[in-house]
């Protein structure tokens, strides 16, 4: 069990240092660097050349690699591309952001997943099931830039209900965010629960189905304390990879989404420095990216390690 | 008589209350800016990085340009030369205070206007300032300027949207706090978020009519779009044409199309055959329609030129008629020894998202005097470095600049930035007569020579000045229909 974990820590360490080389290599052959984009028409003599004295830029690739990882393990991105500000400085907000976001996403949309996935596989084919799988799947279907755009039509340009896209400062108290984002949350949800909704169905569907449950009602266990006691907890275990994927999409993914409501996140980010061509923050953002997917996965494979016993014996049994 | 008392009183007391109201600042005026130096945001205008949606507001300049394009005084009251234009006097207003309640004087200017020269902050603006060798306090409402160059349009320079000026020493702290003599003081810079703007009460040209101003971060486009939309934001001035729909008939906003001295264009390398010849580069500009480009690129939104780069509303832009001349452009090509034709390769990259499309539209148009273009597509991030100035035909843009700026920065032959490598003596002259010539109609003159010269030998095709798309919610009023730098933002009120 130990060296199960240490393996799965190895496993994404290395994934971690791959994703490191290849942005870093990606941003390398560019054409043109951070200096050329930054001058524009001024990228030549003094100018560059100070510029690149600044961004260290002056020695070779495999020596500013190194250094680079060698700040990142330490927790130091580095600084931006002008060189005036601090990327960490510049990511705090935006993280805590992200996750004031995710975390009222994933509080709104996952118990209404679960439930409508229950319902859909308890109801299966029956009028409950037509009804919500419909609605799921038309939500599913629809790309969230469509989504976020007809909200925001409807509820804040005819029936003025809320306001459109997201005006807050960068620092922004939770009890300031909160009321601006009902509109992007909606959206985040409509997708990320119809997913959730489908995965949950047919993983109740296998499970009603199989042997052990069949045998269950056999014997005449109560059909509610069957659901309860047999078919959930087998049913929900395969939904913690689920719920984990979706939490990695939501801190980091939702890009699309952040832009249309104009939300300070990770995701807006992304795009603005893109844009900015500010190298250096896209670099520490795929890193930081990458880190959550890999951190979250592994914590959901040990999850589900833990909480199933048949992987647990089979284990020990090795 | 008593009651007769109460009730007069009464109504004084109103009248006065609601005469001291219509004179108050009052309710909120907001716009976007898309934060497209990120990071570096800041509000020091000299720098790269300047928020110039909130400098406009909270600091002047010495000389402004009014509707016409002729300069008119801002902290300057007036200004005189010395006969050869190499010596400027500006006497200063008086009685002008910063927001942080320093006096307004000579030393200011001094300071503002030797801080763009400084290379450790490397302004983008220097190059207004190259030609002053010299600022000299001779009392505290006057400056004396020295140029290394006569120079009657030096007031001219000074209308830069840049060129603001900022309490003395005030350069370290100047990019958060914006400091300035401008209608607007700077409450909260946030440049990610909201920045907050007060009215200045004590403004010299009065008191603004809007008490707040709030210039609100939102990179994306659609986002500024919706923004307007839901009102959020009462003014955007980054509507693209597309969306101009959305907008016309619609009794929440207006809309108005205002022109610009922006100008895309292409440049044939005068030092590279075919296009060494002048004949050569000549046909290519009359074989090119510009009206349809204006029509196709720019949905009609623009103002076509004759491959003059002096902005429309300028006072020396020179006024000519050049459609397209198929037949001409051929009898050219023969005579510069071409009479099959010649090809080319135009380098584009979506750095400037219309450079693709106007290359595909001359592509077709070029067709037809017998020169074969090929479009080459490059990447927009090494586009400045690697293909302009590099290859024999690529895409340009320039922003407005004045008359002798743009001719001098684009075309003079020891320019750095003469992308098209053009040289001539007649040219030359041309702009140094004009600059030291101190009687308007002859300088006009020469600027006009200068730019009848371009028509005949140009390397460089500009189709037109592009105009810019303003909409704003209808609650705002009295906002100047004219380019952003030359709002009175005093002036303006919202219901």
């Amino acid at each position: 069990m130990i060296f199960l974990i240490f393996k799965r820590i190895l496993l994404g360490l290395i994934t971690l240092f791959i994703v490191s080389l290849i942005t870093f290599a990606g941003v390398e052959v560019l054409p043109g660097d951070a200096c050329t984009t930054y001058l524009e028409r001024e990228a030549y003599g003094a100018a560059l050349e100070a510029c690149y004295q600044r961004l260290g830029l002056n020695v070779p690739a495999y020596e500013r690699y190194l250094s680079w990882a060698y700040g990142v393990i330490q927790g130091d991105f580095g600084y931006s591309l002008s060189g005036e500000m601090k990327i960490n400085d510049v990511l705090g907000p935006r993280v805590k952001n992200s996750m004031v976001l995710a975390s009222a996403s994933i509080l709104i949309g996952i118990p209404i997943a679960l439930l409508l996935g229950i319902i859909t596989a308890l109801w299966r084919d029956k009028f409950p099931d037509i009804v919500i799988s419909t609605i799921t799947i038309f939500s599913m279907t629809i790309p969230e830039f469509i989504s976020a755009t007809l909200l925001i039509l409807i509820v804040a340009i005819w029936l003025e209900w809320l306001p459109g896209i997201v005006i807050v400062p960068t620092g922004a108290s939770i009890s300031e965010l909160l009321p601006n984002i009902i509109l992007p949350v909606i959206a985040i949800s409509m997708i990320m629960t119809a997913h959730m909704a489908r995965m949950v169905r047919s993983s109740v569907i296998q499970v009603m189905s199989s042997d052990y449950v069949q045998m269950a009602i056999l014997k005449g266990v109560p059909y509610w304390k069957m659901v309860f006691k047999h078919v959930l907890p087998n049913a929900l275990l395969p939904a913690i990879n689920v719920v984990a994927l979706t939490i990695a999409w939501l801190l980091g993914g939702v890009v699309v989404t952040e832009v249309v409501f104009n939300y300070p996140g990770l995701g807006r980010l992304v795009i603005e420095s893109i844009s900015n061509r500010d190298l250096p923050v896209v670099q520490a953002l795929a890193i930081i990216l990458a880190s959550i997917y890999v951190g979250i996965n592994l914590l959901a494979d040990l999850m589900t390690l833990m909480l199933n016993p048949r992987l647990k014996s089979l284990q020990i049994k090795k | 008589m008593k009651y007769m008392l109460k009730v007069f009183s009464a109504t004084l007391v109103s009248l006065i209350l609601s005469f001291s109201i219509a004179n108050a600042s009052s309710g909120v005026f907001k716009l976007s800016h898309d934060l497209g130096f990120g990071k570096d945001t800041n509000l020091d205008a000299i720098t790269k990085g300047r928020l110039f949606q909130v400098v406009i507001m909270t600091q002047n300049r010495l000389v402004r340009k009014n509707l016409d394009g002729v300069t008119s005084p801002e902290l300057a009251t007036e200004w005189s030369a010395n006969a050869d234009a190499t010596e400027w006097t500006f006497k200063l207003r008086k009685g002008i205070y910063f927001h942080d309640g320093s006096a307004f004087d000579a030393p200011d200017v001094k300071y503002s206007l030797e801080r763009v020269k400084d290379p450790d902050i490397g302004s983008p603006a220097k190059k207004s300032m190259s030609s002053v060798t010299d600022i000299e306090i001779v009392d505290a409402h006057t400056v004396k300027m020295k140029l290394n160059t006569s120079f009657a349009d030096f007031p001219l320079l000074l209308t830069d949207y840049r060129l603001r000026m900022i309490p003395e020493g005030s350069g370290d702290t100047i990019g958060q706090t914006g400091i300035g003599t401008g209608p607007f003081m700077v409450d909260k810079f946030d440049p990610e978020g909201t920045t907050v703007l007060k009215a200045n009460p004590e403004y010299w040209e009065g008191a603004p009519g809007v008490a707040e101003v709030h210039v609100i971060a939102i990179p994306d486009g659609e986002a500024r779009v919706q923004a307007l939309l839901t009102g959020q934001i009462d003014m955007n001035r980054y509507v693209p044409f597309s969306q101009k729909r959305i907008f016309d008939n619609n009794p929440k906003f207006n809309v108005s199309v205002v022109p610009t001295g922006n100008w895309r264009g292409m440049v044939m390398r005068t030092d590279t055959a075919p296009f060494d010849n002048p004949k050569v580069r000549k046909a290519v500009r009359l074989a090119v329609d510009r009206q349809e480009l204006v029509d196709l690129v720019m949905g009609g939104a623009a103002t076509v030129s004759c491959d003059t780069p002096v902005a429309p509303s300028d006072q020396y832009r020179l006024k000519m008629d050049c459609p397209q001349n198929v037949s001409k452009a051929k009898n050219l090509l023969r005579e510069a020894g071409y009479p099959n034709g010649i090809s080319m390769t135009i380098h584009v990259s979506t750095k400037e998202p219309t450079w693709p499309t106007i290359a595909e539209v001359m592509q077709q148009q070029l067709a037809k005097a017998n020169i074969k273009a090929d479009i080459k597509m490059t990447p927009s991030k090494s586009y400045w470095k690697e293909t302009w100035m590099k290859k024999a035909v690529a895409m340009t843009r320039w922003n407005e600049r004045p008359a002798d700026s743009i001719l001098h920065e684009a075309y003079h032959s020891g320019a750095k930035w003469n992308e098209s490598f053009y040289k001539s003596s007649s040219f030359d002259k041309n702009l140094a007569d004009a600059r030291g010539q101190l009687d308007f109609n002859k300088r006009k003159a020469a600027y006009q020579n200068a730019q009848k010269t371009l028509w005949e030998e140009t390397g460089t095709m500009i189709p037109y000045h592009v105009s810019k798309l303003v909409i704003t919610s209808s609650r705002v009023k009295d906002l100047d229909d004219v380019e952003v730098f030359s709002i009175q933002w005093h002036k303006l009120k919202v219901d």
